[in-house]
Parts: structure tokens; C-alpha cells; sequence
């Protein structure tokens, strides 16, 4: 299995060549090191998903001595890898151009909402494909603007305190339930994919 | 004899289509061709045989052990060639070397590179430039380089020109030497079986029609052409399929025996080709229907 996530960082190589500098530029003009975070590790991890996505790579993959469960496995242990090596370039990218220690609440939030984001993305992806999630997307914004709109208008705001909150909120207790809570999700979403693989039909 | 493929009563359904009951063996040190039309269901029952689909109802196992319990140790065994390409594009076939390579154990680089001269294959090329003939060479190269003990192909002729097409059965002749290796492919054009296959089977609409060895092909079945004063309602029956005209009437019967003891020398009998054999039983399946 573990040559399965080898796979898709070789497969990587250059697109993390171009993608891993550009995130150095985005620290050093000071853009929000969580939201650059976020954004760079979900293109990261759903390129690598794209990668396999043809129907002539399943086949591939499945006619090598893999199981359905290790293909499934290696994507989610994948994006956990791709997700900490962004990580590190952004502690090591603070630390050395702004000589500063990136606060661990500020990781913290960053990987939950990567780890949210991929539990829903893949297996979305898995039963239908990746290129319908821009579909899903665009209806689930149209969806969010109903919401804005006539019925909690201040939703935008809502949520920018409650990450406030989050962020500022001193009890150890509340970010031990939160992470334990996205890893359950993790798990869940990954048990999910592997059954809506194992069904799939090339 | 050992039996490497078994497929015993297999049923699966799509939309439109189906493969009933479907049981047949391949045996262990033979190849054997996979014949029949577009669209009857020879993909479909090679993708079961690599556990690419699951069937409804009915089990498949390879060297008797099943994809349940087996399922990477049943691979490890098996090179496999798609009439597709299956590779990553944006590759060369060193990169994808590389990363096929781990996943077997008994990868062969010698043998890799064997082949990728006998083939003169490009390594440092991207896999997207390659050619149709190319492409195939490349699958082969991937899938006779870990000591496979069974080959399964699908359609690995289809595209090729007639020089490689011989070169490709000569290498596949060359492999079966040991009496250890097992081939199994389907294909069309019948002439590469009758250089290459051991036994020959054959489906037509989702089911399986015969497996028989070549020889016996040739001994069982026969064209019979003869004047149309000798049909009636009971000799018609004795035919797989009938084509009449004005002159006579051509027929294909898979008991030449039977039929000289009938017809005797008013009948002009000839040899068929697989080629008679996979038509006449589609005409004799849309006749009787």
C-alpha cells in the first residue's frame, strides 16, 4: 500500500514543484497562513485523486496486486501526508521569514477543516467524479446564498465569530472534542469510500 | 489436468445484457484462445477473471483459490494486457516502471529490460506519444516481467501490424515452453489462434458455446454445401445454421460424422474455419430465436 502513496508523490513531483514555491510567496506577503494552508493541501490532494480518476487507471490499479481497500487506504493516508508536508512548509516558512512560531491553534484549524473538507470531497468523488464537484459546488452556493438571504442574513458573520471563538477559546477540553470529532468524520468518510469502492464497476 | 481458471456458474447482468450460467475452464500449461463477437461478452468475463466485477451469483478462482481470501496472492501470479491503455500518460515507461515495479515480488529487471530491446521501446518517451503497436509492446513488457504464471490478454492483436503480430505469438510460443505458464486471450482475428492455441473457447450472446481442443474443432465440425432438394424439415435440424440460395444451400454442422452417415456423397463437406464457426452460430442463434 505504501507504494501506492509513493505513487502519487512521484506522480506529483513537478506539480508540487511549482505549487511549494508559490506557497513561500504567498507567506512571504503575509496572506493568512490558514487559509493559504487549506487551499494548497485540498488542490494537492485532489490533484493526486484526479490523477487515478480515469477509468483505465482503476483498472490498472486493480489488475496490480492491491485490494480495493488499500487503493481507497492509500488516497486517505495520502492526504494526510500531502497535508503535513504543507504544514511544515508553512511552520518552517513563518519561522524564517517572519521569525515567528506559527500558534498550534492556528495548525489545529487548518488541518480540521482540510480533514472536513477531504471527508466530504472523496467520497463524493468515489461515487461520482471529482469534475461534478465544481457542479455540487456551484448548487451548493446557490444554496448558501438562498440561506444568506432569506434566512440568516448574518450568516457570514456568525461564522467569522465562531471561528473567532474557536481560535481564542482557552479550554483545552473543546480542541480535544473538536479534533476527536474530525477524526471520527475522517474514519467515517474513509470507511464510506471503501464501501462505495468496492462496488464500483469499471 | 490442472485447471488455472474456473468459472462455474456464473451469472452477471447489466442493462441489456447478461452472461447466464456461464462455467468454463482453462487448463495449466496450454493457451487457449477466447473467441466470439463484439459485444457477446469477452471483456466482461475477463474483467470477472481479474476480479474487476464481481458476479451476481457463481464462483471464479484462480490456481483453485479464491478472490475472497486470495486476492493479492492471485494477482501477484497474473500479467495482464488491455486492449486500452492503462497507463498514466504524462510518463515514460521508466517512471512507470518504477512504479509498477514495487508492487511485485518477483520483479525482473533484467528480464524488463529483455524485453524493452527486443520491443525497441523508448524508456525516456512520454507513454501518451506512444503508438497503438507501441503500446502493446510496453503492456506485454510490463506484464511478462515479474514471472507471471498466468497471462491474460484481451484482444492483444487488435491494431497490430502482421510483422509484430507474428513476432508477438513467436515471444508467447517461446514462453509456453516450460509447460508452467498458462495463457489466456480473447481476439478476433482467428487466424493468430490457429498459429498459437492449445484449445479454443468460444462464447456467443453471454454464453459459453464450447471449449474444445483445436484439433477437435476440426474433426467435429464441417460446411456442408449441398442442392436444396435434400432439406426438409427434419435434415434442416440436424444443422447448427443454414444459408440457402438459389443453387444449394451451405450449412455448418458439429457432427461430420453424423452427417456422412446421412447425406453420404450428395453433400460436399469441407473444413471450417473459426471463422465459419463464429458466424454460422450467431446466423444459426438468430434463426432459431
Amino acid at each position: 500500500m505504501f507504494n501506492l502513496i509513493r505513487k502519487d508523490i512521484v506522480l506529483q513531483k513537478s506539480t508540487l514543484l511549482i505549487l511549494l514555491p508559490a506557497l513561500l510567496v504567498y507567506l512571504l506577503l503575509n496572506t493568512s497562513s490558514i487559509w493559504v494552508g487549506i487551499v494548497f493541501s485540498v488542490v494537492i490532494i485532489m490533484n493526486a485523486f484526479a490523477n487515478d480518476e480515469k477509468t483505465s487507471i482503476h483498472m490498472l490499479l486493480n489488475s496490480l496486486p492491491y485490494t480495493r481497500k488499500e487503493i481507497v487506504s492509500s488516497k486517505y493516508i495520502g492526504a494526510f501526508i500531502f497535508m503535513s508536508i504543507v504544514v511544515c512548509i508553512i511552520f518552517i516558512g513563518n519561522l524564517l521569514i517572519h521569525q515567528e512560531i506559527t500558534a498550534w491553534k492556528d495548525i489545529l484549524f487548518m488541518v480540521s477543516l482540510v480533514m472536513v473538507a477531504i471527508s466530504l470531497f472523496f467520497p463524493f468523488s468515489y461515487k461520482f467524479k471529482s469534475q461534478y464537484m465544481f457542479i455540487a459546488s456551484v448548487v451548493f452556493f446557490a444554496i448558501y446564498l438562498v440561506v444568506v438571504n432569506f434566512f440568516i442574513p448574518n450568516l457570514n458573520d456568525i461564522m467569522r465569530e465562531f471561528v473567532q471563538v474557536l481560535l481564542t477559546v482557552q479550554t483545552a477540553q473543546l480542541y480535544l472534542f473538536i479534533a476527536l470529532a474530525v477524526l471520527t468524520l475522517y474514519a467515517c468518510s474513509w470507511l464510506l469510500s471503501i464501501r462505495i469502492y468496492e462496488r464500483k464497476v469499471f | 489436468m490442472e485447471n488455472v481458471i474456473e468459472l462455474q456458474h456464473v451469472h452477471k447482468s447489466f442493462d441489456g445484457f447478461q452472461l447466464k450460467d456461464f462455467s468454463m475452464t482453462v487448463k495449466k500449461g496450454f493457451v487457449t484462445g477466447f473467441i466470439g463477437g463484439n459485444g457477446v461478452g469477452k471483456s466482461t468475463t475477463i474483467k470477472l477473471i481479474m476480479n474487476l466485477l464481481q458476479p451476481d451469483s457463481g464462483t471464479v478462482s484462480l490456481f483453485g483459490l479464491n478472490y475472497k481470501d486470495h486476492e493479492k496472492e492471485i494477482k501477484q501470479r497474473i500479467g495482464f494486457v488491455f486492449d486500452e491503455n492503462i497507463f498514466y500518460e504524462n510518463v515514460t515507461l521508466v517512471e512507470m516502471k518504477r512504479i509498477i515495479k514495487p508492487s511485485y515480488c518477483n520483479w525482473d529487471d533484467n528480464l524488463f529490460n529483455y524485453y524493452v530491446q527486443t520491443f525497441e521501446l523508448p524508456l525516456t518517451k512520454k507513454i501518451k506519444t506512444f503508438s497503438k503497436g507501441m503500446m502493446m509492446k510496453a503492456s506485454l513488457t510490463i506484464a511478462l516481467s515479474h514471472h507471471a504464471e498466468l497471462i491474460i490478454m484481451d484482444e492483444p492483436t487488435s491494431g497490430l501490424d502482421p510483422i509484430f503480430r507474428r513476432e508477438l505469438l513467436d515471444i508467447l510460443h517461446d514462453l509456453m515452453q516450460d509447460g508452467e505458464k498458462t495463457i489466456f486471450f480473447s481476439t478476433h482475428i482467428t487466424t493468430d489462434l490457429e498459429r498459437i492455441a492449445d484449445y479454443i473457447t468460444f462464447i456467443h450472446n453471454g454464453e459459453h458455446i464450447f471449449t474444445k481442443e483445436f484439433y477437435r474443432i476440426e474433426e467435429d465440425y464441417a460446411v456442408v454445401k449441398g442442392g436444396m432438394e435434400l432439406l426438409d424439415a427434419d435434415t434442416e435440424r440436424e444443422f447448427i445454421a443454414i444459408r440457402k440460395s438459389a443453387h444449394g444451400f451451405v450449412a455448418l454442422t458439429d457432427q461430420k460424422a453424423r452427417i456422412e452417415a446421412i447425406f453420404g456423397d450428395m453433400v460436399l463437406m469441407e473444413k471450417p474455419t473459426l471463422e465459419d464457426i463464429m458466424f454460422h452460430t450467431k446466423k444459426g442463434a438468430e434463426q432459431y430465436v
